[in-house]
């Protein structure tokens, strides 16, 4: 429709500062920090301080909806039940386990027999099983996506990373680039899927040619190139480019399901080796730090050690002055402190000095963040009603479908925090509705 | 362990990075308006030196007048913001506020939408209704809600429009000589004498050509269509505007003049040419129409908003006392800037849905029922044929 097409944006991606590193393996930290939160639930613990614990052992569990067991990363014991920061910006309950270097696997993890015969409710099971969750930020339990009732025809990977400063799906993917095709691959007979797409941005040449010589081996299997900008990330952005089709609140909607190619990995690996999801990958990078770098981590891995084993942060670095970021930059959110926890959703970690401190004028009026806003709002209007605290017009002017991408505070002239603006009005209709 | 600043997601932002800020777009927007002040002082000025109408220094005048409303109303917002904080009495920090709030804007815009002999207490009195009524008294840049530059110029033409006009008004001193001017300026002959004929209207002014380059008496920045189009390609070439605004207000001028005509019995497309190039039309279209804070903000209501301005225009124009509608459109717009906005931003969030059609479609029988009242009314006040719409409006 007229006036309903969203353009996006193009933001300079600086991934260029991370990218020229080869992915790093830090295997062993001395401890590991399990949280026992995952997206809103507080998890059940199963093990108990002193238990001794092997790789792939079930620590602790989610109840409830996508109800998943969660799996140590290490082995040893462990030593602890402490609070430690979080990527959320709080501070929670995590099981501390006292690596003993040994990788002692559990028994469940070996080689898979059978791959070509599992059918589609073992692949779900295995899911489920494995605590697989979506690796894109999200976190949602990967398996709660394919028990869905409605046929799907496409799997779509996404590869596209459009959050500025991060790398760590690219340079997976150029690492593992058969691993990310064969987790579409299952991923495609757990939903009785026809199609397979990769989505990936166009300037990623290295990987998308690596996956075309892979590619004859995997029929059904597509890449589909997307433009440079900003959120071409967006699960119904790429569904929309890859398949034409446009839902409302699930891309099952429209026969689509959409995971991340981090997922795509972990789900390998689950299926032909029954590994849990024990590890992820994480950029460090930021100008804060002295050599931006990506590492293959186990989940509960102190952040800290592995801003001490980039070579720490710049000389000139105040941190009274920098931003440290749990997430990409326009997404992401400020931690205070530099003693955080590794967990499933984080795929970066970002350094950067604050800007100047300048006046900024009042706003103006431009309409600049309608212009961009992908889901047709008006910032401005869903602000004033927040201000006058109306709430049947923030619900008027269709404030929940906001996923806040950022772009409005992005374009701002005026420097205004209308993102956050926008949220606090979602907070506020949310509350009120009730 | 380190402890680090707090901040808010996005914590990227094109500000920063050397994008657009608020003071880039407005000084944009004041390089944008040296193509009009420069053809205002030739024209003006430089024109009737070289004619040998004036003096010297009085060539210089209509520069000096333009400049004089930035500086007067620069001087009057520094005032308010003396007199309303304590904490703002040092020169560095009214600067620095002044500098903030744009205080040169609306009394640029004041002195350009004036006839070149407005007394300059004339002006004093706008600047201060612009900057101290319609923009401060408000709370100030970004919270006004009618184009201070309009409200000044409104307030001068309901007190003093005919002191205007017998200290010179609208002609230069070249132009004084011409005896074939009936009324002071085209739009001025048009409310005289009421009827649409090329040999009253276009005629003692030359030709259309004139009307475009500017060589028509009017008040100083309004009367060349040639410099504010290379105005407003500037300003979308540099987004400080939207081009889609004024291309909608002018066209829809255009298009509802052009059915006039036709109705009155003249379809040459001199008239509709005319209506758009006559008048402030232009300059309010490309300067006025685009002002972010008083008009709506998303794109959808900008071009409401647009549609709404050319239908009124016309209905002002073409059946009001006063000779000129856009102005006055302008004003009546502002009031409907927050309705517009909030009526459009839903239609826009939601789509075309059961929830938003009623509004949509209300929004539309607006637009086309002024229009038609607009158009059959001004046919009956023009045409011969008495009654061509039955006469029923």
């Amino acid at each position: 429709m007229i006036l309903r097409k969203a353009k996006g944006k193009h933001i300079d991606g600086r991934k260029q500062m991370s990218r020229c590193q080869p992915l790093q393996e830090y295997l062993n930290p001395s401890h590991v920090y399990l949280p026992l939160v995952h997206q809103n639930a507080v998890l059940k613990r199963v093990v108990e301080v002193g238990d001794d614990i092997l790789v792939g052992q079930v620590v602790a569990e989610r109840e409830g909806f996508g109800a998943m067991p969660f799996h140590a990363s290490v082995s040893g014991k462990v030593s602890a039940v402490k609070k430690v920061w979080h990527a959320s910006g709080k501070m929670v309950e995590a099981i501390e386990i006292e690596n003993d270097n040994l990788n002692r696997l559990s028994e469940s993890i070996k080689p898979e027999t059978n791959v070509d015969n599992l059918t589609r409710e073992q692949l779900i099971k295995k899911m489920q099983d494995a605590g697989l969750c979506g690796m894109g930020g999200a976190s949602f339990p990967t398996y709660v996506k394919y028990q869905t009732k409605s046929p799907i025809d496409t799997i779509i990977i996404n590869d596209v990373e459009c959050e500025p400063y991060l790398t760590c799906d690219c340079l997976l993917s150029q690492t593992f680039p058969e691993k990310v095709l064969k987790g579409l691959k299952y991923f495609m007979k757990a939903a009785n899927a026809t199609k397979g797409v990769i989505a990936i941005k166009y300037y990623n040449r290295n990987v998308i040619d690596l996956f075309n010589s892979l590619l004859p081996n995997y029929p059904g299997i597509a890449i589909q190139e997307m433009k440079d900008i900003y959120p071409a990330g967006w699960e119904k952005y790429i569904v929309e480019q890859v398949s034409g089709k446009t839902y409302d609140k699930l891309p099952s909607e429209a026969g689509v399901i959409v995971n991340n190619a981090a997922t795509a990995v972990a789900f390998s690996d689950m299926v032909e080796n029954n590994i849990p999801l024990i590890s992820r990958v994480i950029t460090i990078t930021g100008e804060g730090i002295k050599q931006p770098q990506n590492f293959l981590v186990p989940i509960g891995t102190k952040v800290a050690e592995l801003i001490a084993k980039t070579g720490g942060y710049v000389d000139n670095l105040d941190p009274a002055k920098s931003w440290y970021i749990a997430g990409g930059p326009m997404t992401g959110r400020a931690i205070l402190i530099d003693d955080l926890i590794v967990d499933y959703p984080l795929g970066s970690v970002i350094v950067m000095p604050m800007p100047e401190e300048k006046d900024h004028p009042e706003c103006l009026g431009c309409g600049r963040c309608s212009d961009v806003c992908p889901v047709f709002l008006t910032p401005t209007s869903i602000k004033s009603a927040y201000e006058r605290k109306d709430i049947a017009a923030i619900g008027k002017l269709n404030a929940m479908k906001c996923m806040g991408c950022g772009l409005c505070s992005y374009v701002c002239p005026s420097h205004v925090e209308i993102t956050d603006f926008v949220a606090k009005a979602k907070d506020m209709y949310r509350k009120g509705a009730k | 362990m380190a402890r680090f600043a707090g901040g808010k997601a996005p914590f990227l932002r094109s500000v920063d990075q050397g994008g657009q800020d608020t003071k880039k777009i407005m000084r944009d927007f004041l390089i944008g308006l040296i193509p009009v002040i420069l053809f205002a002082w030739y024209k003006n000025g430089i024109q009737v030196y070289i004619n040998g109408d004036c003096t010297i220094w009085e060539m210089l005048y209509p520069l000096a007048f333009i400049l004089l409303g930035g500086i007067i109303s620069m001087l009057m917002e520094g005032l308010v913001f003396v007199i309303t904080d304590k904490e703002t009495r040092s020169l560095k920090a009214i600067m620095q506020k002044i500098n903030l709030s744009f205080a040169v804007v609306p009394g640029l815009l004041i002195a350009l939408i004036l006839p070149m002999y407005t007394p300059i207490w004339v002006l004093v009195f706008g600047c201060f209704m612009g900057t101290v009524v319609g923009k401060m008294l408000f709370g100030g840049f970004g919270h006004n809600i009618f184009n201070p530059a309009l409200v000044g110029y409104l307030a001068i033409g309901f007190t003093f429009s005919g002191l205007i006009g017998n200290s010179g008004g609208y002609l230069n001193p070249s132009e004084v000589l011409v005896d074939s001017y009936a009324g002071a300026t085209p739009l001025g002959t048009l409310a005289m004498f009421k009827t649409i004929s090329w040999d009253t209207l276009v005629a003692p002014y030359g030709t259309l050509w004139n009307f475009f380059l500017g060589t028509i008496p009017g008040s100083l920045g309004e009367t060349s269509a040639l410099a504010i189009l290379v105005s407003f390609i500037w300003l979308s070439a540099r987004k400080v505007i939207k081009w889609s605004t004024p291309v909608i207000y002018v066209g829809t001028v255009f298009i509802l003049s052009w059915i006039i005509g036709i109705a009155s019995g003249d379809s040459g497309l001199w008239f509709p040419s005319y209506s758009i190039l006559s008048g402030g039309l232009m300059f309010g279209a490309v300067f006025m129409a685009t002002e972010p804070v008083t008009t709506p903000k998303n794109p959808l209501g900008k071009i409401i908003y647009a549609l709404l301005l050319g239908v009124l225009t016309v209905l002002f124009r073409m059946i009001g006392n006063y000779p000129e509608g856009v102005a006055t459109s302008l004003i009546v717009m502002n009031i409907f800037t927050i309705p517009v906005d909030q009526v459009t931003a839903e239609i826009r969030a939601n789509g075309i849905t059961k929830k938003t059609w009623v509004k949509a479609a209300v929004m539309l029988l607006i637009i086309l029922g002024i229009g038609f009242y607009a158009v059959t009314k001004s046919v009956n006040t023009y045409t011969i044929f008495v009654g061509f719409f039955g006469g029923v409006m």
